[in-house]
């Protein structure tokens, strides 16, 4: 891998403006905070759900890792195993590669899995071990191709991750497969990880209007629909942070046109549609996106009406990363409910451009991590519930804070029309729920009042 | 309103929905291309004889681990100390990692932080992160102690963490007196076990040695009547509750060393603190002149024992997981004689009431055949448990498994106990093992009965056998820690567990004539 490249890729990838002003953040020593670089590489590439993952290092980062995202399969489950070469002692002294070609071999021959993709770690990379000449090897021994995602923990941030995974895909995937001549040739998704099945709503709702999904990068995916994204006609990049400079080098590579989406709430969804249309330049498929949108939102605002009525006014903290913070506010607000506190410790500048345009002076940015801190804004903007992921929920339980889980270990898919639907339902139900009342009112043998009247 | 109301469809029942059954369908297009029928084949292969085979000669590769590494293990050892605020030295991700894992077995939040080293940290060494960490941490955290453990990272550069601390107190980042434990766990050595047992010594030397008190064991505050206990890696907090109703029966004089049930079983009060409970600091260097030391996790808690017996010059009693009947026996035992205190009524009652439980119950467990998955210590006793009930340990794996005390190795001491017994003859111990090996030996070498971690569940499917979530990580099922499965009321638990899981595995596979009311 070459070193130190972090702050050129930061200034390509990081958002369009003022990378100076905020390049990927550095994580700051002595605070609470979120994954590393192999946790992002994982994260992005795990969603290729008949691949097999290989993790080189020592036990720690496969042990404390596998099977631990609510990434969803359809089929395959060799994705959800957990390979690792358990370097020990002996390994960092003489060298880990004759074992991480054993493993690979092991797999290939077990399994016979379409790729193996295989993970370097600190340890590995440290030790300076020739991950990408192994795994070339390998792959002409094998004949699979066998493919090095070089993130190891210490370059960063996950969000690092994320994009050195777009780039092993890049390098090594994409463009390497073409599709049945007969394929109707689309979209690719870029950054939807398929949690909870939130894939399969968004590719139910393309369908529906006619617009086929090429490549699913990566949620869901197969690794052979990935070796063939070049051929796409549009990227939508859902998860700008994570994978934009992918789309922005699939722009230059191979000339298709991408744009940044999402499908949390009705107007973003039906944007993404059209724009899907509009970029792949096909007038009746704009049509049919128009019919299919207006359809969707009347149905949808039909069913929403009983919840609208209870969420009215509702006061919410939303702390997640990424493209969640500014997507999922349209959401909440097209359901009433205001946002007085946002996450932005993960968003680029265009994100936190995004984030101000929808929501208005009153709201809080919360820039970095600490329990305390999100507990500060929910009880001094007297928020009525808490949405964000779980590390944070259980410090919300503990301040009797209605909570709802919007990261990856939640089990309801929010996207699209449907999703929004169910959004409404679950802050409802968390918000009615007696248990708050019950928590919130002392013992009856104990006068004192709690200590947060809501 | 109410769910019916709301009429919330998760995504278990959702995806069955034909449109989406359809989409998957579709799907198959970009799949490995081999038929159906190979994928049979290959998966009936996979339950073979000839592939078990081929799986236990493998060398190379880990598939489905079962164990942690160090420094998470250290983390929790940390969190048994008064408002000590665990800190560890390395990149980020490890830290998260922790944090997800002990939250999601606990339910509760786990206050860590870390010294986010990247790469420049890699070339220079970490110095910098680890005095920019302390103070940052100190800062916003405000805990009484620091506890730090190391990462692989800071192992392969090999950071000094003496003489870095040293460094920060110089720097005036900290103050001279300001108290920092600090261990060294590197993940490609050991495994949680180790970590615990590392940052648990580290914690014990480091406030003796700087509190200056000489070791005169026996001679105490409370004229030698006072008695340290220790847990170990312990993923119930119900056990601690456990042992504390166990020594307050005894009406000794006690102090736990390092204790995590206050982070991890804390009231919902309306405020969250980063700090529950824990040991208190103060009470560390006074456990040098207790009368002497109880620990119940003899193999994990190797390093802290031979600290203790050496430098502390202390009496020492070392068990296992004390379940079960006789495992509880020898606890109580051990108390007795440890303190001079006879074995109150109320236990020995309690015991005549669980000894009465497991015989209503025993016609249901005798000659089950259980597979075994865990840490050292916990499967000594959960051997210990099955071989008085009647069940028979046939797999039994330990991935962990390679450690020993006072020379006996843990593979060894498994296996005399299970040649002690009749009900043990048909069990094999296998050691440096992972769940995939499981698998195999599951498939093959059918049993009743799966008792391990939540990880086990993907082997026990495979395989159409129950398990019997027990140990540590159980993520997929809720408040299991807070039931104790130690002393005579932690066997009744696990009594309870496991034959309700057999009885509801009697009825769900029930054809109808003897669907019976009356088990």
């Amino acid at each position: 891998m070459d070193p130190l490249r972090q702050d050129e890729f930061d200034s390509q990838a990081c958002g369009s403006i003022a990378p100076k002003a905020k390049p990927c953040p550095r994580p700051k020593p002595g605070e609470a905070v979120g994954g590393c670089s192999f946790d992002g590489a994982q994260i992005t590439l795990l969603p290729i759900m008949d691949a097999a993952h290989l993790v080189h290092g020592p036990i720690a980062c496969a042990g404390n890792s596998w099977e631990s995202r609510g990434t969803l399969s359809s089929g395959p489950s060799l994705s959800q195993y957990g390979f690792a070469t358990d370097l020990t002692d002996s390994d960092i002294i003489f060298g880990g590669e004759k074992k991480l070609k054993d493993s690979i071999d092991y797999i290939a021959g077990r399994f016979a899995p379409p790729a193996i993709f295989v993970y370097s770690t600190c340890v590995t990379a440290l030790t300076g071990e020739d991950m990408d000449a192994v795994c070339k090897e390998a792959a002409d021994r094998i004949g699979i191709p066998v493919i090095p995602v070089n993130s190891p923990g210490f370059v960063g941030s996950k969000n690092l991750g994320n994009r050195l995974a777009g780039d092993a895909l890049l390098q090594y995937v994409i463009g390497t497969g073409e599709p049945e001549p007969e394929t109707d040739l689309g979209v690719n998704l870029i950054g939807e990880y398929n949690i909870a099945g939130e894939m399969w709503d968004i590719e139910k709702l393309m369908n529906s209007a006619g617009i086929a999904v090429t490549s699913r990068i990566t949620g869901d995916a197969r690794y052979k629909e990935i070796t063939w994204a070049h051929r796409a006609r549009v990227n939508m990049v859902v998860c700008s942070r994570a994978l934009l400079g992918l789309a922005k080098e699939m722009e230059s590579r191979y000339g298709i046109p991408y744009f940044e989406g999402s499908f949390y709430g009705a107007k973003e969804t039906t944007y993404s549609l059209r724009q899907m249309a509009y970029l792949m330049n096909d007038r009746e498929m704009e049509r049919r996106v128009d019919r299919l949108t207006e359809r969707e939102e009347a149905r949808l605002g039909q069913e929403l009406r009983p919840y609208r009525k209870l969420l009215r006014g509702k006061r919410a903290v939303l702390y997640t990363g990424g493209v969640k913070s500014w997507s999922v506010i349209s959401a909440l607000k097209e359901l009433g409910v205001q946002v007085v506190g946002v996450g932005t410790n993960k968003s680029t500048e265009d994100d936190v451009r995004r984030i101000a345009d929808r929501v208005g002076d009153d709201t809080e940015y919360i820039p970095e991590g600490g329990a305390s801190r999100i507990i500060k804004t929910v009880r001094e903007r007297k928020a009525d519930i808490m949405i964000a992921g779980g590390r944070n929920m259980y410090v919300a339980m503990k301040e009797q804070i209605p909570f709802i889980d919007i990261n990856q270990e939640r089990h309801k898919a929010y996207a699209g029309y449907e999703g929004l639907l169910r959004l409404a339902k679950e802050l409802t139900y968390s918000l009615a729920n007696p248990i708050w009342k019950l928590a919130a009112s002392p013992a009856p043998w104990d006068k004192e009042a709690p200590p947060y009247d809501r | 309103m109410s769910r019916d109301e709301l009429n919330i469809k998760d995504n278990t029942s959702l995806f069955k929905e034909e449109r989406y059954v359809q989409q998957r369908e579709n799907k198959k297009q970009f799949e490995a291309p081999c038929s159906e029928q190979e994928t049979a084949e290959a998966l009936a292969y996979s339950k073979s004889a000839e592939y078990m085979e081929k799986n236990f000669s493998r060398q190379n590769v880990v598939i489905n681990p079962h164990k942690a590494c160090q420094p998470l293990g250290s983390v929790m050892a940390a969190l048994g100390f008064e408002k000590t605020l665990p800190f560890v030295h390395g990149s980020q991700g490890c830290n998260a990692y922790f944090r997800s894992h002990l939250s999601r077995h606990f339910k509760e939040p786990t206050p860590s932080v870390s010294t986010s080293m990247t790469e420049d940290a890699a070339v220079f060494g970490g110095m910098n992160n680890l005095i920019d960490g302390l103070e940052n941490s100190v800062a916003l955290y405000k805990p009484e102690m620091v506890a730090i453990c190391t990462t692989c990272m800071a192992e392969v550069i090999g950071d000094d963490l003496n003489s870095f601390i040293g460094n920060a107190r110089i720097k005036g980042v900290i103050s001279e007196e300001y108290p920092v434990a600090y261990c060294n766990t590197p993940s490609f050595v050991g495994s949680h076990i180790t970590g615990y047992d590392a940052m648990i010594k580290g914690i014990l030397s480091y406030l003796y040695t700087r509190s200056g008190i000489e070791s005169h064991p026996g001679s105490g505050a409370e004229s030698g009547e006072k008695l340290n206990v220790m847990l170990g890696f312990e993923p119930y907090t119900g056990n601690f509750a456990e042992l504390r109703k166990i020594l307050g029966a005894f009406d000794t004089k006690y102090t736990i060393l390092g204790d995590h049930s206050g982070n991890y079983d804390s009231p919902a009060t309306g405020e969250y603190e980063y700090y529950y409970g824990g040991t208190k600091l103060a009470d560390v260097p006074q456990a040098a002149n207790a009368l002497a030391t109880l620990s119940l996790q003899k193999y994990t808690l190797k390093k802290t024992q031979e600290y203790i017996s050496g430098t502390w010059n202390q009496q020492l009693a070392a068990l296992s997981t004390p379940l079960g009947i006789k495992g509880t026996d020898t606890l109580l035992a051990t108390i007795s004689e440890l303190t001079g205190l006879p074995v109150p009524a109320m236990l020995t009652e309690e015991r005549g009431r669980v000894v009465d439980a497991l015989m209503d119950s025993h016609p249901y467990l005798h000659g089950k055949r259980v597979a075994l998955v865990g840490d050292p210590d916990l499967l000594i006793g959960l051997i210990g448990f099955c071989l008085e009930t009647g069940m028979e340990p046939v797999h039994i794996i330990c991935s962990n498994g390679d450690v020993d005390y006072n020379e006996v190795k843990f593979k060894d001491e498994a296996e005399a106990l299970l040649a002690a017994s009749p009900y043990g003859t048909e069990a094999t111990v296998h050691v440096g093992k992972d769940l995939w090996h499981m698998r195999s030996l599951l498939l093959n070498d059918k049993v009743d009965l799966a008792i391990g971690s939540s990880h086990l569940k993907f082997a026990a499917k495979d395989a159409e056998v129950p398990l019997v979530r027990v140990g540590f990580p159980i993520f997929d099922r809720h408040h299991m820690h807070r039931y104790p499965i130690i002393g005579y009321q932690g066997t009744l638990n696990l009594l309870s567990l496991i034959v309700n899981t057999i009885l509801q595995q009697l009825d769900d596979h029930n054809s109808g004539f003897n669907f019976e009311l009356v088990r």
